[in-house]
């Protein structure tokens, strides 16, 4: 094992250095592999002097690599092996991944892996104990020696699986995810049915207004909240509306801006760099709809997170304040000003008591900004967003 | 006539996976009370390969079969024929829908993919899930299309054979062939159409009503044997669907 272990490790200094000199993906990834990134060059990710290139997710990369059958057979044993060996000790651990979902994930990461068309057949060989077609070269988007390490990286270190892929499936959307940008969660993607439900249904002259996504991180909700305004505008034969995300991470800039422009949506979707409503001094009182999933865990709770979440994803999305509702508040005393009468928002919470928290305090310290205050629960019944609207003039 | 025939076979063809469950150690789940009949419905937990994608997901069903004895045509009445034709939102309408909870506060403290989702179709109990997905909202998507599938294939309407014209559905499904397409130039619809389970449906129907003879089906809707009967074979669960209904008749499987 130990000597594997070396071999692999040699192959794989060789492959970095002739990563270097191929530049297959010079234009967008930094030296050193995306799935196996140097831990200590991946700091340099917070110098803002430098423009951040986002990296290209397995998905879409060219399938420029191979391996045989057999070699792809061996990593695939070897990989559900070692997601086997994980049991559920993940799970006492800190409520992380047990077996069962790590198998899903690897899954997963073959379906990424391989081309789409031959996804089917190679995944019913690798499942097969026959040793017919051993020889097959089956084309890689990666090669097999980033792929040990890329599953050693997911099981041993817990890096998120999303970052492993560099993709995240939200929605319909399939968005480009990597280390300093937080992975949009499941809860979250309840939002787009709120603001369609509660927003653009009842109140259809907001589908053409100006919306705001604070702190887009992915720019999930914004991107998810244009293909919704123009859904509905094209109800309506309206114009449709715009929607402006601001996020103050350059990462989270550049990867927003990245999948806005995949999903072709430059014309509707906006990106700014800056704290929450700071970019959007010039739109002042004019914002129809205001969005955003903020951090909102309590400082004290970020340490016992589980390690996918603590150690990996970036503190500036998660940490809101000894209570975390430091953002929340800061968000609804700006709402107050920041949309036009009959304007929405929208927030995700901590779930129920901060939610009750925010509730009241929208009820006596704002009393007369907003109208039809209430929560909505996601799908594990936690009251998890807050909602509603500004106040007309009277 | 025709009717009595049909529910018959149904009826046959549960017992048959009654018998098949029972004797494997599946016990009976639980009961139900039909809306129209004080007789009540055997519930089955059963497991499906799923179709489609080569992931790891299954899906469950339930399976109906009437307790008591005597009568038919009770769970194949009328209003069964409609649930297909419903739009998703109304089709969601009916349903009762689970994910698999967690425990703790989710959101931003989880990293979570554990996004499956289980329909109920309630008349029917009818269930379908959906665990391979990664996103909530695609996990949603994939079980109701395959909710719909299991009620093309589990949910069985009369048929008036001496009356009896085919449905726009089943003709869109058939080989431009077929003779009773008549002048309709519109194409052969095919399994990987949404639309197919609807023409799926229509054609179970006719089959149960005809007692699983693929040549006396065929004749009614004015095609060969053969044409039939590839049709029949081009999709995995209408093919074993049909070979269910005709073991149970004691006739050989179409391959």
């Amino acid at each position: 094992m130990i000597a594997l272990n070396q071999l692999r490790h040699e192959r794989l200094m060789e492959l970095r250095v002739s990563g270097l000199c191929c530049g297959v993906y010079a234009k967008f990834m930094r030296p050193g592999s995306h799935f196996c990134p140097n831990s200590k060059s991946g700091s340099s990710i917070s110098s803002s002097s430098v423009e951040v290139k986002p990296k290209i997710p397995l998905y879409l990369r060219p399938p420029s690599f191979s391996a045989s059958l057999s070699e792809l057979k061996k990593w695939h044993r070897w990989a559900k092996n070692l997601a086997s060996s994980v049991g559920s000790s993940f799970v006492r651990l800190d409520n992380g991944p047990d077996s069962t979902l790590l198998r899903r994930e690897l899954n997963w990461l073959l379906q990424d892996l391989l081309e789409l068309q031959h996804h089917p057949v190679i995944l019913s060989l690798l499942e097969s104990d026959s040793n017919e077609n051993v020889d097959t070269s089956v084309a890689l988007k990666a090669p097999l020696e980033e792929l040990y390490c890329a599953w050693r990286q997911r099981i041993e270190e817990r890096r998120p699986f999303q970052y492993v892929v560099g993709c995240q499936h939200w929605r319909d959307l399939v968005l480009s995810v990597q280390e300093g940008v937080l992975i949009p969660r499941p809860e979250t993607e309840m939002i787009i049915d709120i603001v369609e439900r509660v927003a653009l249904k009842t109140t259809p002259k907001l589908v053409h207004g100006l919306w705001a996504d604070l702190g887009t991180g992915s720019g999930a909700i914004a991107i998810a909240t244009a293909r919704a305004l123009a859904t509905h505008a094209h109800a309506h034969a309206h114009a449709h509306g715009r929607v402006i995300a601001t996020d103050l991470s350059p990462v989270a800039v550049a990867v927003a801006a990245f999948n806005v422009q995949r999903y072709g949506l430059q014309d509707m979707v906006e990106v700014r760099k800056g704290s929450w409503f700071e970019p959007l001094k010039d739109i002042q009182g004019k914002l129809a709809g205001v969005v955003s999933n903020p951090p909102y865990i309590a400082s004290g709770d970020i340490p016992g997170l589980q390690a996918e979440v603590g150690q990996h994803e970036p503190k500036l999305a998660l940490d809101g304040g000894i209570t975390g509702t430091n953002d929340l508040l800061h968000l609804i005393d700006g709402a107050a000003s920041m949309l036009k009468p009959g304007g929405f928002f929208a927030f995700e919470t901590n779930g129920d008591k901060q939610c009750e928290f925010l509730l009241n305090y929208i009820e006596n310290d704002k009393s007369g900004s907003f109208c039809n205050v209430h929560p909505v629960s996601d799908f594990d019944g936690i009251q998890r967003f807050v909602l509603g609207f500004r106040q007309r003039m009277v | 006539m025709a009717t009595a025939a049909m529910g018959g076979g149904f009826v046959n063809v549960m017992k048959s996976v009654h018998h098949m469950l029972t004797s494997n150690g599946v016990g009976v789940l639980g009961k139900a009370v039909c809306a129209s009949s004080s007789r009540y419905f055997h519930f089955y937990s059963v497991s499906l390969q799923s179709r489609g994608r080569g992931g790891g997901g299954g899906l469950q069903l339930f399976c109906c079969s009437r307790g008591g004895s005597g009568g038919c045509g009770d769970y194949s009445d009328g209003n069964t024929n409609g649930y297909l034709k419903l739009r998703d939102e109304e089709l969601m309408k009916q349903c009762e829908m689970n994910t698999f909870k967690s425990s703790g506060p989710g959101g931003q403290h989880r990293n979570k993919r554990e996004s499956a989702v289980r329909l109920k179709h309630l008349p029917t109990g009818i269930v379908a899930q959906a665990v391979e997905d990664r996103s909530q909202h695609m996990n949603r998507a994939s079980a109701l299309a395959r909710l719909r599938t299991l009620i093309a294939l589990k949910v069985r309407n009369p048929v008036h054979l001496h009356t009896y014209s085919p449905p726009l559905e089943l003709l869109e499904i058939l080989p431009p062939k077929s003779t009773i397409r008549g002048s309709d130039s519109r194409p052969q619809i095919g399994p990987n159409n949404p639309k197919f389970v609807l023409g799926m449906q229509a054609l179970l129907d006719l089959i149960f009503a005809v007692e699983g003879s693929v040549s006396d089906a065929a004749k009614v809707l004015g095609m060969s044997t053969g044409a039939l009967s590839r049709l029949i074979l081009s999709d995995d669960s209408l093919r074993m669907a049909v070979n269910e209904l005709r073991a149970s008749k004691g006739m050989k499987p179409l391959k």
